[in-house]
């Protein structure tokens, strides 16, 4: 089957495919988006029913080899000590993000030139700040601004309530003399532009039934939408095609039926993540290219970065109510970010606190840590724990190492027969002294509030989900991917818009970064259309 | 074919063993405000998981048999008759042999127990989902912030 062509065709509906849309809506061109996911319906979200916490080991899971949905493919991780969590729906990962949405530093996209590692980024802060600006508009980002661990900033909506765990932590923090601020959240803090505010309900990362936490479904595919782009869900791209002349002139899909269809477009920009865009591009061989499309530097793939996670968690004394508010929006502290040689290891990391856990998290908690025993002690031990956890996780930067990657699996499949992602994956020394550095950190600033017990968990095995690295930017074809503004060296009609674009990863959670770059590609590709293949 | 037949219930017999061994995970509470796990009646949520999760029900059913085992060189009436403390011990000798069986029931032991609206109510919450009520939370004290907002930048400028 073989649709009508169109101008731009945009693979995957989440955080950068839906900027991208809203942004390229208004040159009135011909725009499509294919999304193997579908729309997401709230009210079926978990926090609607009480069984939400179990929810999260079933059609909620993190990652998609147990999550299983008919959207979602399978990814061969038993490589790598952390597993790639995402969501495959319109609104794409935002469906689970935490809506943690702090910026890039200035210093993050010049490893090279401050610290001597990686490579520098072929774009700067300053060149996407107007963009971090439009996006906080569009998703309605809650903050404070003042932070002097940033430049200047103004935030949307004022800050998210800290809560008594926050204030707690902010406390322990403050005796200690570090930074702590009220993390910039993609979540409404007050109603914003038909989004209700707010409030309170806890559960983020398994969808937000109440419309505040600014997943993609609601923020810019709305408006997209009604400015005339076409969003055909439960379509699966398999690969992309190319004309003699070794452009994209289209894609091969399978839509909800199973059937494979043909797309033609002049433009295609893919949007599927770090592990999904070059899943596709490898997927993608010719005779022009045999080794996958754009794929002349062998870079496709290669700089896997995801950020090692650690997590430690102090059980208080007191009550402190963490089973209210946004699961992973409250405080964060970029005490360590910056590099600082005497610790050990190159760049540095941010702890973003987490509220505490309902019954059922607890238990289990207490289960896999062995706090809560069964059997005769097991009451006693629960009511220690319940109601009185606080913690934190460390975000780690990651520094891009070739033999991190994602290649195709020889055997997994999906269920259209398409080859599934394979990741291999090695934390480096750098990230392990970083990791050990931040969790006797965590105990200290956890034991400062009061916590008369601390355990961590590093790395933490499931917190594979900013993807980033594995088409990089920069301005030589040889050791990049995409050019400055997202355009693939190899085929001037092909943009990729995702994580995979980063050189480095900064120490903070990527979203935002990633939809200022989309917004800042797409309005390069608005100012070029006269001789965008050029 | 019929479900029963599909996926057989556990037996009398059986229930009445799982129900022994759910109290002994999670006993009743010694205030007498909750009742253990086999009290509250999570056989009910067990049958349900092996319902969606197949592969548990040979886990659980050869456990539960290897444990009467074990129990009637006790005491001949079998595990149900046992003291609390031959419950528990005899529980723990099992895990050598039957190594799926307790770590798969106190993981599902604790998810029923704890999303049951009597153990969260006991707990001092209100047996409801988040939605759409929400949590009302206390007001910021951004005063908190006045030695943070006196330090100098600490970012590197790029
Ligand atoms: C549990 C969790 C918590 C997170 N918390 C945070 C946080 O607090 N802050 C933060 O900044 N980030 C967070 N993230 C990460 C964040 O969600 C991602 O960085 C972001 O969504 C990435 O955007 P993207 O557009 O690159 O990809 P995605 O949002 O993953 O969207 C990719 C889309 O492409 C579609 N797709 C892929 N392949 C194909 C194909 N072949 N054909 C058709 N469609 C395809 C997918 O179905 C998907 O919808 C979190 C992620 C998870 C899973």
């Amino acid at each position: 089957m073989s649709e009508e062509p169109v101008d731009v065709l945009i693979v995957g509906a989440g955080a950068s495919g839906a900027a991208m849309a809203w942004s390229l809506a208004e040159t009135r061109m011909k725009i499509l988006c294919l999304e193997q996911g579908d729309w997401m319906d709230p009210a079926q979200y978990p926090s609607t029913s009480l069984d939400w916490e179990t929810r999260q080991f079933g059609d909620f899971a993190l990652s998609p080899n147990s999550r299983r949905r008919r959207e979602d493919y399978p990814i061969n991780d038993d490589d790598s000590p952390i597993s790639v969590s995402n969501f495959n729906a319109v609104g794409g990962s935002t469906i689970l993000y935490a809506a943690h949405f702090p910026r890039f530093h200035p210093a993050d996209f010049k490893l090279r030139t401050l610290d001597g590692v990686a490579d520098d980024w072929p774009i700067d802060y300053a060149r996407l700040e107007p963009y971090y600006a439009q996006n906080d508009r569009m998703m309605g980002v809650s903050g404070l601004a003042g932070d002097p661990a940033y430049p200047p900033k103004q935030l949307p909506l004022p800050p998210l309530p800290l809560g008594k765990l926050g204030h707690t932590l902010a406390r322990g923090f403050n005796k200690l003399g570090w930074h702590w601020w009220p993390s910039d959240s993609a979540i409404a803090s007050q109603p914003y532009e038909g989004r209700a505010a707010c409030i309170n309900l806890g559960p983020c990362i398994l969808g937000c039934a109440q419309g505040a936490k600014a997943s993609t479904d609601v923020t810019y595919w709305p408006v997209a939408v009604r400015n005339g782009v076409e969003l055909r869900t439960r379509c699966r791209v398999r690969e992309i095609t190319i004309d003699e002349n070794g452009m994209a002139d289209g894609v091969i899909y399978y839509d909800a039926e199973g059937m494979e269809c043909r797309q033609k477009a002049e433009i295609v920009v893919l949007a599927c993540n770090g592990v999904g865009t070059p899943r596709l591009l490898l997927n993608s061989r010719s005779k022009l290219f045999p080794d996958g499309l754009a794929n002349r530097s062998s870079l496709v793939g290669r700089n896997l970065m995801f950020h090692p996670y650690a997590m430690v968690t102090g059980i208080f004394d007191e009550p402190l109510d963490g089973y209210k508010g946004p699961t992973g929006c409250c405080i964060m502290s970029q005490e360590f970010y910056e590099t600082d040689p005497s610790r050990g290891f190159v760049r540095g990391y941010s702890f973003e606190m987490l509220r505490g856990m309902g019954p059922v998290s607890t238990a289990l908690w207490g289960m896999s840590s062995g706090r809560i025993p069964w059997g005769a002690d097991h009451h006693q031990a629960y009511g220690k724990v319940f109601n009185r956890t606080a913690g934190m996780v460390v975000i780690c930067e990651d520094l891009p190492e070739l033999h991190n990657r994602v290649t195709l699996d020889p055997e997994l499949v999906d269920s259209d027969g398409i080859p599934a992602p394979k990741v291999s994956y090695r934390l480096s020394e750098n990230s392990t002294r970083m990791l050990e550095h931040s969790v006797a950190r965590g105990k200290e600033v956890l034991e400062a509030s009061g916590a008369k017990m601390t355990s961590a968990e590093a790395p933490l095995p499931p917190a594979g989900w900013h993807l980033m690295g594995t088409a990089r930017m920069g301005t030589d074809a040889r050791s990049s991917v995409v050019n400055e503004w997202g355009r693939c060296h190899d085929v001037r009609n092909l943009f990729i818009i995702d994580g995979s674009i980063f050189v480095t990863a900064g120490a903070v959670n990527p979203t935002c970064t990633i939809q200022a770059l989309t917004l800042y590609i797409a309005d390069s590709i608005k100012k070029n259309l006269a001789n965008l293949f050029d | 074919m019929s479900e029963e037949m599909i996926h057989p219930r556990f037996s009398d017999h059986e229930e009445r063993a799982l129900a022994t061994v759910l109290d002994q995970i999670i006993p009743p509470r010694s205030d007498g405000r909750l009742p253990g796990a086999g009290g509250l009646g999570l056989v009910r949520h067990i049958e349900q998981v092996v319902q969606q999760a197949p592969h548990l029900r040979p886990v659980i059913v050869q456990g539960l048999s290897a444990l009467d085992k074990l129990a009637r060189s006790r005491n001949p009436a079998g595990f149900v008759a046992l003291s609390s403390q031959d419950k528990s011990e005899l529980l723990s000798q099992l895990t050598a042999s039957q190594q799926g069986f307790l770590p798969s029931l106190i993981f599902h032991t604790y998810v029923g127990y704890y999303q049951d609206a009597r153990v969260v109510e006991a707990l001092g919450l209100e047996a409801r989902p988040p939605f759409p009520k929400g949590h009302e939370m206390e007001p910021n004290d951004l005063s908190l912030l006045d030695p943070v907002r006196q330090r100098p930048k600490l970012y590197r400028q790029g």
